[in-house]
């Protein structure tokens, strides 16, 4: 029946594939932060090293220029964020030779040409101590706690399941029932010897399928056409995302408990899920936002189970590692569960 | 004669909404193979009274035994063997016609081939339509027939023809009729009058959440004021005949022309000794008229019906 609904089709399955496609398109694959162009007029040694270890970063895409005007000119066009521009004789040790590069950035993608600062900082102090043949005293160990590769996009990817699961669950449950109820669907139901609690586990039921089946596509997508790196079990991540989806149904059953007409349940959805995408951390970490805010946030359903999801699917660690989100999503269903029980009723009487 | 058998026994119902008393110490039974009226306007208690029997909603007091069982003890039992037809109801806009049928079905464990039911009601090349490509009377034959996918012994019908054209009014009595000759009792709220007068073995008309007249049909006529007219015209009036005809009721000439009469008869057992005066008068044509519910209703109530 769903797939008939079109409407239905397209919040369950084509929203959450254009996010995976929008970020998949900017962060898949690639970890570059953005294009500079580049204008090395320099021969020298360290010109040239400065050129590879530029590309052997794989920080930023790199185009080669022969002016500073072409250059300037295709920053205009908003093709590349930055110029590099290396000086002839740039490197040379003879007196009055260039000691400078220059950049140019426009200070709209200040991000790029942060990024390209800072590469060029490190690679020229280096490359000065070296030429007075000293030796750096202080240096920083980066280390990684994983020897796991991941990217950006594998962080927004379990944030678009998660995402996916709340709106499918949500407004699918909260409109269809608050509708239903409506159109009097639901009392034409009520006439018949069918238990309500085994309507209401079949509606939940056959959601949880197209669960499965959303969650599996993003899933494929992510993997297979932008490399995303998913280092759990699927039989431990499959499992958690339906526990999810059971707790965003259950939300969608409270929200139709209390919205008299469809309308009103949209409504109400759309103001629960709202804040929910942009706050607890499906497209960036949520430990970024004020800390007055992040502790609020911090409870709200998704943020755990996203905490959870990310756990499994980019850890490959126990969702229960850190029991204490498991107990907020817990403590949700059980909630949800007993307003539900409480307060939902097929008929308006 | 076979001995009737009570399906429905509705004893003191009284449903509060509040203050209000939409349902005010109702008390009537049903018998098996019967076609009950409800009738009544709009907010008269006709559907809250249905929707009791039916068991979706709980009465404030009061008892309803339906087959048997009583509704508040039996609920899941009794609606297993009733089919309910409601005032407005939509059906899943993704299903179609056959598919709603067969879930249905499954709600009931048991069930009437869908494809026959739909033949019943000349929905069979709809069958894998949606509801919302229906006509009205479409919708509405669907809606009914819907209501015996279990088979079962009593239907209820809650206002089934309202906002239906004329046609596809005609088109659901004859509907209506068919399911009564398959011996199912149907209990049917309405509240136009003509309808009532053809289809209901016994009609209770309601108003204010109370019964005031409950009657086969054709007694609750002959039991009005003027149960029966004759209208006649005559060349001659003869007194002493004419006298004789005035015995049976009042006599009115009809929009003051000259010979034309209409004698209104105020007992239902003297329209074949009127007739027969009227005869004497050798009048050059005349027809007999019949109370009509409406009339009646009009007589209980003191207004006339609408839909609002």
């Amino acid at each position: 029946m769903l797939s008939r609904n079109r409407q239905a089709s397209f919040w369950a399955l084509f929203f959450p594939l254009i996010f995976t496609f929008i970020f998949g398109l900017f962060f898949g694959k690639t970890t570059t932060v953005g294009t500079i162009g580049e204008v090395n007029k320099s021969n020298t040694q360290i010109a040239k090293a400065l050129d590879k270890a530029l590309i052997d970063s794989k920080l930023l895409k790199i185009e080669k220029f022969d002016s500073v005007d072409e250059a300037k000119s295709e920053m205009k066009k908003n093709t590349i964020s930055a110029v590099l521009v290396v000086p002839e004789d740039f490197g040379d040790f003879a007196p009055g030779s260039p000691t400078q590069v220059q950049t140019y950035y426009d200070q709209g993608n200040a991000q790029v040409n942060s990024v390209l600062i800072g590469f060029l900082n490190s690679f020229l102090t280096n490359a000065s101590f070296q030429s007075q043949n000293a030796k750096m005293v202080f240096s920083v160990d980066a280390i990684k706690i994983s020897d796991r590769e991941l990217t950006y996009f594998d962080f927004v990817l379990a944030g678009i399941l998660g995402l996916a699961l709340m709106n499918s669950s949500i407004i699918g449950i909260a409109i269809a029932m608050s509708k239903y109820r409506e159109d009097k669907i639901l009392k034409r139901i009520t006439t018949t010897p069918l238990p309500t609690w085994v309507f209401i586990v079949a509606e939940v039921l056959s959601r949880l399928v197209l669960n499965i089946f959303q969650v599996t596509i993003i899933l494929l997508v992510g993997y297979f056409v932008f490399d995303a790196h998913i280092y759990g079990s699927l039989f431990v991540l499959i499992p958690l995302v339906l526990v999810g989806a059971i707790l965003f149904q259950l939300l969608g059953f409270v929200i139709a408990s209390f919205s008299k007409t469809a309308d009103a349940a949209q409504g109400m959805a759309t103001a629960l899920t709202i804040p929910m995408m942009f706050l607890t951390g499906v497209f960036f970490p949520i430990d970024q936002l004020p800390k007055w805010l992040y502790s609020i946030v911090q409870f709200l359903p998704l943020a755990p189970l996203l905490r959870m999801i990310r756990q499994v699917m980019l850890e490959a660690t126990s969702p229960f590692d850190n029991p204490i989100n498991a107990i907020i999503v817990a403590a949700w269903i059980v909630g949800a569960l007993l307003i539900s029980i409480w307060k939902f009723r097929l008929t308006e009487e | 004669m076979s001995v009737q058998k009570t399906v429905i026994k509705v004893k003191n119902l009284v449903k509060k909404y509040g203050k209000l008393n939409a349902v005010d110490d109702v008390s009537f039974s049903v018998q098996k193979g019967e076609v009950f009226g409800l009738l009544g306007e709009n907010g008269a208690g006709k559907t809250t009274t249905l929707e009791i029997i039916e068991g979706l909603r709980r009465a404030t007091s009061g008892e309803v035994e339906v087959l048997g069982h009583n509704i508040r003890e039996a609920n899941g039992r009794v609606k297993q063997k009733i089919g309910v037809q409601l005032q407005s109801s939509a059906y899943y806009q993704f299903l179609t016609l056959k598919e709603i049928l067969s879930l249905f079905c499954k709600f009931y464990g048991a069930c009437t081939d869908p494809m026959e039911l739909l033949d019943m009601v000349d929905l069979k090349d709809k069958a894998n339509s949606y509801v919302g490509k229906l006509s009205g009377g479409q919708k509405q034959r669907f809606s009914i027939v819907a209501s015996l996918v279990n088979d079962p012994e009593i239907v209820f019908l809650d206002e089934p023809t309202t906002g239906l054209d004329p046609l596809a009014r005609r088109n659901l009595w004859g509907l209506i009729s068919k399911i009564k000759a398959q011996g199912k009792t149907i209990i049917l709220t309405t509240h136009y009058m003509e309808e009532a007068e053809l289809l209901c073995d016994r009609v209770a008309i309601m108003e204010k959440g109370k019964i005031l007249a409950l009657n086969e049909t054709h007694k609750l006529i002959e039991n009005a004021k003027i149960p029966y007219t004759i209208s006649f015209s005559i060349n001659k009036v003869d007194k002493k005949i004419f006298e004789k005809v005035l015995k049976f009721g009042e006599i009115e000439n009809v929009f003051g022309r000259v010979k034309q009469f209409e004698l209104r008869i105020k007992n239902a057992k003297d329209l074949a000794s009127a007739l027969d005066e009227v005869r004497k008068l050798k009048p050059e044509s005349f027809t007999v008229g019949r109370a009509t519910l409406e009339e009646i209703f009009i007589e209980l109530t003191g207004k006339t019906i609408g839909e609002d």
